[in-house]
């Protein structure tokens, strides 16, 4: 599996040696000394320094600051798997419309997702340092599946008999959840097993939520709270995939088969992780229906749009205090004491978020 | 010849068994199975056991060929699908004479 380090610009070279780099070096070396002369400006001294180090190049910290804004790209992967990526280039940023649903709406929800980020967190794109988001759709054939492979998105175009053809693109929470992985990966890197891989999936389904939520200006009370809604293929009858709200009914099948996530711990599946892929790397898919309930209780108790408290909550938590191993206690004690220092300490979210835990069994 | 697979995961995080008997087969589906089973190699493959660790929301498949008497079973992610394996399961998940079945995991 590729991983990426979060290595933030180092602030030891002095700014003379960064300067000689930006003035003499090759391209990708003067970009990357520019980038770190703006990002250590940590104090006025450092900041005169490397003021005075870009007007000798006669360059202003506006020239070199970070690009603010998105870069996204889209391919059309042309039915091939993973050896083909990306494929053909069909969009990049700022080009107007490609005239391919898929192509367009891949491009469209990768920009709802990374404004609703960097307008709600402060967050540039996946790794919070602008990385370029890159998409591949028509990817296989009738492939019912989007993933965030590491590196970039994948879109099948579905067969119609999970998803409904060309939906996968279309809903912006399954796009959003997908690109919340890629976040998880920067961040908390939550180990995709038992109960550190339900919360991994828990994130991706609370902020695939929040962007459809902030999207259509909803309320915790407005919001429908379901994952996939309306995209169901033959196969399944029912609303969606999941619902935060209440977990375990969001479909059935014609022969029996049902929804089994939990919403309480008493119900949780103890399945294993032994490669079968009928476990589902330990009902990741199927405990994260308990913290997504914790979620769904915290924001409708907190009330009023749920991305701004609970969510940021939620953020906090994910981006800078949970580990690769974290369980759901860990989680759910981070919750606390992050809801404690944004808004206060024994305050209204703080005692909701405990509370929220507590009637699903975790505290 | 009996092949099944079973794939998991995905976004949805369900399960889709999919299974094919040669006995309902026409004969010229039979020869085609039995070639792309051949070419798949699944006697070489390796067998994985254990926690399958790997990416969100990626499919991973068991597949199990059933032949006189003698049952062979892979399991593989598929980011590392080899070429003949895809092409087989691709086959078998379209034939017209499949039984398919959807459901949760566990």
């Amino acid at each position: 599996m590729t991983t990426f380090d979060s290595m933030p610009a180092c602030c030891i070279a002095p700014p003379d040696l960064l300067e000689a780099v930006a003035g003499q070096g090759t391209p990708e070396e003067r970009e990357a000394a520019l980038r770190t002369l703006t990002a250590s400006e940590t104090s006025r001294a450092q900041r005169a320094s490397v003021t005075g180090a870009l007007s000798r190049l006669t360059l202003t910290i506006a020239d070199v600051a970070p690009a603010p804004g998105m870069v996204r790209t889209v391919y059309d992967a042309e039915n091939g798997g993973d050896f083909d990526l990306p494929g053909k280039k069909r969009r990049g940023e700022g080009d107007p419309p490609f005239g391919d649903a898929a192509v367009d709406e891949a491009y469209d929800g990768a920009g709802a997702t990374y404004d609703f980020y960097r307008t709600v967190f402060g967050r540039d794109s996946i790794d919070g340092r602008g990385l370029e988001i890159v998409s591949s759709v028509h990817y296989g054939n009738d492939y019912d599946n989007a993933a965030w492979i590491g590196f970039q998105m994948i879109y099948g175009d579905g067969s119609g008999q999970i998803f409904t053809k060309g939906s996968l693109t279309k809903a912006v929470d399954i796009v959003a959840h997908e690109l919340t992985h890629g976040i998880t990966q920067f961040t908390a890197h939550l180990v995709y097993s038992k109960q550190s891989g339900a919360l991994n999936e828990s994130f991706s389904d609370v902020f695939g939520s929040l962007v459809k939520q902030y999207g259509l200006g909803q309320s915790a009370e407005q919001a429908d709270w379901l994952i996939g809604e309306g995209i169901l293929g033959s196969a399944l009858r029912g609303t969606a995939l999941r619902s935060l709200k209440a977990p375990g009914t969001a479909w059935s099948t014609p022969t029996g088969g049902r929804d089994r996530q939990p919403a309480h711990m008493r119900d949780y599946l103890d399945l294993p992780d032994d490669g079968n892929p009928s476990n589902d790397h330990g009902g990741v898919h199927l405990n994260s229906g308990i913290p997504n309930h914790a979620f769904y209780l915290a924001a409708t108790a907190i009330g009023g749009n749920a991305w701004e408290r609970a969510g940021r909550i939620w953020y906090v938590t994910l981006t800078e205090r949970l580990r690769p191993r974290s369980d759901f206690r860990q989680a759910a004690e981070a919750t606390v004491r992050v809801a404690g220092e944004l808004f206060g300490v024994d305050g209204d979210e703080q005692r909701k978020v405990r509370a929220a835990w507590q009637q699903v069994g975790v505290l | 010849m009996k092949v099944s697979i079973v794939r998991g995961g995905g976004i949805a995080g369900l399960v889709t068994t999919t299974t094919v008997d040669s006995a309902s087969l026409a004969s010229q589906e039979v020869a085609e199975l039995r070639s792309r089973v051949e070419r798949a190699g699944l006697s070489d493959a390796p067998e994985r056991s254990g926690a399958s660790g790997g990416q969100p929301d990626r499919f991973d498949y068991e597949l199990t060929v059933e032949d006189g008497g003698q049952a062979h079973t892979v399991r593989v992610c598929e980011s590392d699908l080899p070429g003949p394996l895809r092409a087989l399961i691709s086959y078998v998940t379209s034939l017209p004479g499949r039984q398919e079945r959807v459901g949760p995991p566990g």
